[in-house]
């Protein structure tokens, strides 16, 4: 193959190596073990989708160039070039993965696959093989940083819209959604889309809590795209607000991803200590209902409730009990879903997969396991906190007819609140 | 065959040595200087103190839970293989010294037959691991994801266990550790020779075998993926970062 491209690509695995990296591609026993981890494996049976298998192809690079073994003898680990028939399963197999690092929590030696896969989409971007939807996403929220002003008046009517309807349900006619207020002790980065401000708005008020909004959202499409620059430009837009406006916390919305790339990425990213605390919006309203600050009647919930575990909040980020034991507090008709919290299924809408048409087939067919579980269950509504999940789920709900109600958390909390105002019905 | 013997028993181990303790430093040197990821890779349930995230490594090293629980033949058979290999690693011991205790205790024809008991176990339940992990490799629906190197290393493991069962099962009864122990120390005295015994019989031909492919599986060992069997530790330990 073309020699610069090839210096090119292997210079991307060499820019990214690190020890875990090397450790990952020197000691796989190619055992398989992580097959049946895998819901994308389990729902489609075909190999490419197999997790060491997605591995495999940058360990094929990596024994060619960067092992004398390799160079030497490199049929003995089908050693190949970074061509284009290697880059059209690498972008298969990459981008349909979901980062839910199920295959990691199975394997004899913990093999971060996700991990090795990211340098997959360095090598992808670099070969000019990126995927296209998410490096639009990604450049459309950097142009929104740099263009803040443009979008101003914008984002602070609409806000303006949500504070009307938050004070409708709270009936308090003082009920506020404060915007870059200077002074807050939590910015709360939320989703764009008032469905993820409305019920925190509701929340933070009735805790009395000293809160405000800002224009960016907690999204992150460069880090599905696979751009580490781009990723910390995208979080880096709240970071500065949170620096300008002087808070002291950072919540985050219900969104697997977003968490994790505030609470474990993004220092890495930037090389520098983050100057606030992180916490999932999950965390406060759980403290909030477990102190009193705000109530919760049971028995306005009807039907029986189970939750999913998004892999990034779950076995990624280390929140299996708050949300549960919010839901708990809204119900005493709960029940789990099997296996749940660290081996949970993932859904199969993780990892930046919905936003991507062309791998829908995928996405439905993996969506098979958490299916079963959701049968199996007998439950009607859902409790979900995240955005890609939802989706994910709405759409296996419309597919296999599940009959479910699938709901963010914080709805079924604002549900489940004895308020003044009118009840928000559930959409 | 003294020849093959001096070849693959005498010269042909002292240059596996320093294969493959040189190539196991030269990876752990490699994996050393390398620095850390910049992103912390753990993940949860994570334990909190130091100990347990002690005890969870060896957990997970040495029984690999998870594991267990979404292939249980597979780690069953692994298992097997695994404990059988540690346990003929220690039986192999023999070679150096006799086993302290053991011998006073059950005699010299008793410390054989153990021996015979122990060593035949072993020797079976890797057999059994390794023809398992053949067939599951060979006609397994991903069988694709096998690269020549997995086939290598389970052929020259073959090589290994057949021709030590051989000799466990064959000759078992014929020669025993004591002769074993007298070309082996010759060797680590650095006056390397073969006793007589072992020329006289057809052991020699076992012998010489067995110690090919141990040679073999020793020297490509630290360029292959059984460095898992460092590995495997530290890979573990990122978890719980
Ligand atoms: C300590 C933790 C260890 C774990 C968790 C572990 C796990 C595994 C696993 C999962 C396989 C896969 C078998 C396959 O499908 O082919 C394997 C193979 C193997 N392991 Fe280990 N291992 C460990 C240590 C060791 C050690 C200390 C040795 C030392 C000799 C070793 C030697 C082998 C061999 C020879 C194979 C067969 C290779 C093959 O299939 O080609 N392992 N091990
Ligand atoms: S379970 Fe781990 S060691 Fe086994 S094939 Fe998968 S990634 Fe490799
Ligand atoms: S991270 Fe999830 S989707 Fe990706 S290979 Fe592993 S199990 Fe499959």
């Amino acid at each position: 193959m073309d020699s610069t491209q090839l210096t090119t690509l292997t210079g991307v695995i060499d820019k990214k190596m690190n020890r875990q990296l090397k450790q990952y591609l020197d000691i796989c026993a190619r055992c398989a073990i992580c097959k049946d981890a895998c819901h994308q494996y389990v729902g489609t049976g075909d190999f490419k989708y197999l997790p060491a298998r997605r591995a495999e192809l940058i360990r094929q690079i990596y024994k060619k160039y960067f092992t004398k073994t390799g160079e030497f003898v490199p049929a003995l680990y089908e050693a190949r070039d970074p061509d284009e028939n290697l880059l059209d399963e690498l972008y298969d197999s990459t981008y349909a993965c979901t980062g839910c690092r199920r295959c990691m929590y199975y394997c004899p030696f913990s093999i971060d696959t996700a991990w090795i896969l990211s340098v997959a989409k360095a090598i992808l971007i670099a070969a000019g093989k990126g995927n296209e939807m998410l490096g639009q996403l990604a450049d459309a929220a950097i142009f929104k940083g740099d263009n803040a002003e443009m979008f101003n008046d914008v984002m602070v009517s609409g806000f303006e819209d949500i504070q009307e309807e938050v004070r409708a349900i709270t009936g308090n006619p003082n009920s506020q959604v404060p915007v870059n207020k200077e002074g807050a002790d939590i910015l709360y980065v939320a989703l764009a889309g008032a469905h993820s401000i409305r019920p925190a708005a509701v929340i933070f008020e009735e805790a009395g809590e000293n809160w405000t909004i800002s224009m960016f959202e907690a999204a992150n499409y460069g880090f599905f795209y696979g751009d580490v620059e781009k990723a910390r430009l995208i979080t880096k837009r709240y970071i500065d607000e949170a620096k300008r406006l002087g808070v002291k916390e950072i919540v985050v919305p219900e969104c697997g991803h977003a968490y994790r790339v505030a609470e474990f990425f993004y220092e890495a990213w930037s090389k520098e200590p983050m100057p606030f605390k992180i916490s999932h919006i999950l965390e406060k309203v759980d403290q909030y209902i477990k102190s009193g600050r705000i109530t919760v009647d049971k028995g306005l919930i009807e039907g029986k409730v189970t939750y999913h575990d998004p892999c990034q909040l779950g076995r990624n980020g280390g929140k299996f009990e708050e949300p549960r034991d919010i839901v708990k507090a809204v119900t005493d008709n709960f029940v789990d879903l099997t296996p749940n919290r660290a081996e949970q299924w993932c859904c199969g809408g993780g990892g930046g997969i919905v936003a991507m048409e062309e791998f829908k087939d995928v996405r439905l067919a993996s969506g098979i396991k958490k299916v079963e579980q959701l049968k199996a269950s007998g439950a009607t509504v859902l409790a979900c906190p995240c955005e890609n999940c939802r989706l994910q789920i709405e759409e296996l709900n419309e597919v296999h007819e599940l009959g479910l109600q699938v709901w963010q958390v914080i709805d079924l909390v604002v549900a489940a609140m004895p308020l003044k105002g009118t009840k928000p019905t559930h959409v | 065959m003294e020849t093959y013997l001096w070849i693959t028993s005498v010269w042909g181990i002292y240059l596996t040595a320093v294969v493959f303790f040189g190539g196991m430093a030269w990876r752990i040197y490699q994996w050393a200087t390398t620095p850390k990821s910049p992103v912390r890779l753990g993940m949860f349930p994570k334990p909190k103190s130091g100990a347990g995230r002690f005890g969870k490594l060896l957990a997970d090293t040495f029984i690999a839970p998870q594991s267990a629980k979404i292939e249980p033949t597979m780690w069953i058979f692994a298992m097997a293989f695994h404990v059988a290999a540690l346990g003929a690693f220690v039986g192999h011991l023999r070679l150096i010294r006799e086993f302290p205790l053991l011998p006073a205790w059950l005699g010299e024809a008793g410390m054989n037959t153990f021996a015979a008991w122990s060593g035949s176990i072993a020797g079976t339940l890797m057999l059994v691991g390794v023809l398992f992990w053949i067939a599951r490799r060979t006609f397994g629906p991903y069988k694709n994801l096998s690269v020549p190197e997995d086939y290598l290393l389970l052929f020259l493991l073959l090589g290994v266990i057949v021709m030590g069962d051989h000799m466990r099962f064959v000759y078992g009864g014929v020669v025993h550790a004591a002769t074993y122990r007298e070309w082996f120390v010759s060797l680590l005295t650095f006056k390397p020779e073969i006793p007589a015994e072992l020329l006289a019989s057809n052991v020699g031909v076992s012998l010489g075998t067995h110690m090919l492919f141990t040679d073999l599986l020793l020297m490509y060992f630290p360029f292959s993926k059984l460095v898992h069997a460092i590995g495997a530790f530290s890979s573990n330990l990122v978890r719980s970062e």
